[in-house]
């Protein structure tokens, strides 16, 4: 297996995921390239010196069967040796309390199959809050793992007055230490040095345990098969770690038999009996030790929180203003996602416009000509417009996340979020799904509980997202009179109900889904408040392009696949009865020509082949299915082409009826719309409470293929973006059955 | 490193009591020890001194200052955390 990147590669295959590691043997693996794990605390600014040592060599993936995300780079070292760099999440301890800090542990302690434990670990502690962030340094530093600490932030620590003697630290610890700035830059090429030598694992042990708790895991950990890749000195971690375990941890149910898990079970009722506090001893003591290690290694004066971050937050999270500049921030990042991406948005779906005139030009048309330019060249366009969206949102994320601000956002919102059983991170993507669900899904992996981000990426579609908008504009204009109610209009208040209908829907589901489906153990809600910084700019452009280059790789492919089955759905069979005596008529109006005529033509052949195509059929078949909800088979043609992208049902409606481009003629489709009859009956086709109906259907079902492709991108698996399908659109189905229906007897339409 | 219960003649009370601007010294944490785990490995171990920062906007979560960091946690788990007089 070769680790290094494909040289000059383009930045699509930078993001190639690591080819797994399984089978192939470590050692080769370890002489092509020194692995370096880079670990701390969240908030040491760990990413900062990754992508500082990294640049631009960097690749993103998941770690398998989990959405924990898995960020591998690579450096050169000072020796000529390449090193493959990897960004460990951000953890607080080796007892794990969210999947990122499974990850870790398993990674540490040799039992991730895809990553073979690190030649050495890069532990990054902030020096300006060393006893805190040392209690996970010391519980690596016990695994035995070749370690060396890196003190970053040291330029704060010296304004603060904190005086850390370096080389006092390394004796104390049998590590190698050395101070850094990575915001900054400085320390840098020592540490690059460091990395290039082999270091000596430490041989200091910094667990103390009383007597009784050592007995048992002594007894346990005899127990244990070896395992190739676990130290003999971390196997007392393991069994640790084992006994801590709550049960539902794969990798350590994997490396023990069963009949050490059954006797895990009367190991820790034998020790709750005799002394219900044993969890604990080991934390004291390792507190302990570190208190001892700082008091011998570092000068600071006492309560060193720097001043301008009690400044700031006074204000910030003041009763009154702190939620007013919450709400202010809040609108500005909405606007922008809003109104920034739109002139970039329009100008790639001009780009994609043109490049299918172009192109079109150089193809003879036929069916070639229609597959790329209505297929291919459409598909890449749909998949392209989100880019802009997702760069803007993650701009702001990234930029909130890096200043602090953001851990500031989610305690003013916990209260209110709690409410149905989501936590303060919740609100950012789900108010960025009001701009688009695609951004607003990938924004909830600021959310590190599992089922609280589970519950978020459902609901999130909820959210009257832009691509609606136009479909409500289209059915306002053609039902709702446009008349004064008080000082608001009928119009307005309809598109204000449609919002409010996904909030009351997403609220609802979500509050539902907790107590049923991801209802589980009461998680916990710690969340750290970090001093404020200066944004690195850097790492925040460099997360805006791994979202967006993300976006495209991996949930883009998907979504072009369907746009072209779309397309082909509604543009075969291309020839009938109908069709071909169209095309007949068209050909002599042209050779007459008779442009006016073969403008009408045009739009009555598109019309007839859509009519006619196999979605044309499948939106017939569909017709039993929504007639109780007053829709006909029409609509279900645009419920079909939709799926693409909600608003393609307003063109789709405009070629149904014959109109050619609906951008052309939105007063036409509207009073079509109204106008129109059924061919069958000769009544009026839709009425006002037809078009109500429609609008519920559209606010409540999940007709995106995109955020179904970034769900499952997201969550990892096809359950619960089929999940979202099914739930959406039975809830939409009730609801219109329910709305019309109920209309109906109220004597409406 | 000591194995004593807490200190008897103590008046102990509950975290979530303790107004803004308030200190303590936690004397323990109730309930699921999972999440007594936790808290504890976060820094709130027995004997370490706690200060109540603020509430945010809506009394909900708290804010801590333990060991020169600022935590926040929500009130139903500042109600299991036991603190003595600072």
């Amino acid at each position: 297996m070769s680790r290094r990147p494909e040289a000059g590669a383009g930045p699509a295959a930078a993001l190639r995921p690591v080819p797994p590691a399984a089978g192939a043997p470590v050692a080769a693996a370890a002489a092509a390239a020194r692995c370096i794990a880079i670990l701390g605390n969240p908030n040491a600014g760990k990413s900062t010196l990754f992508n500082q040592l990294t640049g631009l060599r960097q690749k993103v993936g998941n770690y398998p069967g989990v959405t924990v995300e898995k960020k591998l780079g690579y450096c050169d070292l000072p020796s000529g040796r390449r090193a493959e760099l990897t960004d460990l999440p951000g953890s607080y301890s080796l007892h794990p309390g969210s999947p990122d800090e499974v990850i870790v542990r398993d990674v540490l302690l040799g039992l991730q199959p895809d990553t073979p434990p690190p030649d050495l670990i890069v532990f990054v502690v902030d020096a300006t809050h060393l006893d805190r962030h040392l209690y996970l340094a010391l519980q690596v530093i016990d695994l035995g793992r070749p370690f060396l600490l890196a003190l970053n932030m040291m330029d704060a620590a010296e304004e603060q007055g904190i005086r850390i003697d370096e080389e006092a630290l390394a004796h104390l610890l049998g590590v190698p230490v050395i101070g850094i700035s990575a915001a900054r830059g400085t320390g840098l090429g020592r540490l690059r040095r460091l990395m290039d030598r082999e270091v000596e694992p430490s041989t200091q042990r910094f667990r103390r345990r009383p007597p009784h708790v050592e007995r048992v895991l002594q007894s346990l950990e005899s127990r244990l098969p070896r395992h190739p890749l676990v130290p003999d000195r971390a196997r007392g971690d393991l069994a640790m770690a084992l006994l801590l375990d709550d049960g539902e941890d794969d990798a350590l149910a994997r490396v023990a038999p069963p009949h050490v898990l059954d006797d895990l079970q009367v190991l820790r009722r034998r020790l709750d009996a005799a002394d219900p506090e044993w969890r604990a001893h080991e934390i004291e003591g390792r507190y302990e030790r570190i208190s001892e290690i700082l008091a011998r290694a570092v000068a600071a004066p006492g309560g060193a929180r720097d001043r301008a971050t009690q400044r700031i937050d006074r204000v910030l999270t003041h009763r009154v203003f702190g939620p007013a500049i919450f709400l202010v921030l809040m609108g500005a990042i909405f606007q922008s996602v809003f109104a920034w991406a739109q002139p970039a948005m329009d100008a790639i779906d001009l780009l994609v416009h043109q490049t299918g005139g172009l192109v079109g030009r150089l193809l003879p048309p036929g069916p070639l000509h229609s597959l790329v330019v209505d297929g291919v060249i459409a598909g890449v366009g749909t998949t392209v417009t989100f880019v802009p969206q997702i760069a803007v949102l993650f701009f702001f994320i990234a930029l909130l996340e890096d200043s602090g601000y953001m851990a500031r956002a989610a305690f003013i919102m916990d209260r209110l979020m709690a409410k149905v059983g989501l936590s303060g991170r919740a609100f950012i993507p789900l108010l960025s799904s009001f701009a688009c669900a695609i951004p607003g899904i990938m924004a909830t992996r600021t959310i590190d509980n599992r089922r609280d981000r589970l519950t978020t990426i459902i609901i999130a579609p909820f959210m009257s997202c832009s691509a609606r908008l136009p479909v409500y504009a289209m059915l306002i204009g053609a039902f709702v009179p446009n008349r004064w109610v008080g000082f608001v209009t009928l119009p307005g208040i309809t598109l204000f109900a449609m919002y409010f209908l996904g909030i009351v829907a997403a609220v609802s589901v979500a509050w539902l889904l907790k107590r049923t489906l991801l209802r589980g153990g009461k998680p916990l809600y710690v969340m750290e408040l970090p001093p404020y910084r200066r944004p690195a700019w850097r790492s925040i452009l460099l997360t805006v392009r791994d979202r967006s280059l993300l976006f495209l790789r991996k949930a883009g492919t998907v979504i072009l696949g369907v746009s072209i089955v779309l397309w082909f759905l509604a543009s075969y069979p291309r020839s009938g009865a109908e069709t071909d005596a169209l095309r007949t008529q068209l050909g002599a109006a042209q050779a007459a020509g008779d442009a006016a005529q073969a403008k009408v033509l045009e739009g009555d052949l598109a019309g007839a082949t859509l009519r006619n195509s196999f979605a044309g059929q499948v939106g017939r078949a569909l017709e039993p299915v929504i007639a109780p909800l007053g829709f006909d088979w029409r609509i279900g043609i645009g419920l079909v082409t939709s799926f693409a992208a909600r608003e393609v049902m307003v063109s789709t409606m405009a070629t149904v009826f014959n109109l050619g481009d609906a951008d052309e003629a939105p007063v036409s489709l509207r009073r079509t719309l109204r106008t129109a009859v059924d061919p069958a009956t000769g009544a009026r086709a839709y009425t006002p409470l037809v078009g109500i109906t429609l609008m519920v259907f559209f606010v409540l079902a999940c007709q995106c293929m995109s955020t179904l492709a970034v769900a499952r991108r997201e969550t990892n698996s096809w359950r619960w973006p089929l999940f979202m399908l099914l739930m959406m659109n039975a809830l939409a189905w009730a609801a219109s059955f329910a709305v019309y229906q109920g209309g109906r007897f109220l004597g409406f339409g | 490193m000591t194995f004593e219960p807490e200190h008897p003649g103590m008046v102990e009370r509950r975290l979530a009591d303790l107004v803004p601007g308030e200190s303590g010294v936690i004397a323990g944490i109730s309930g699921d020890p999972a999440i007594a785990r936790r808290l504890m490995e976060l820094g709130l171990v027995p004997g370490t001194p706690v200060e109540v920062v603020r509430l945010a906007p809506l009394g909900d979560p708290v804010e801590l200052r333990i060991r020169q960091i600022h935590l926040s946690i929500r009130r139903s788990e500042a109600n299991r955390i036991r603190v003595t007089e600072a």
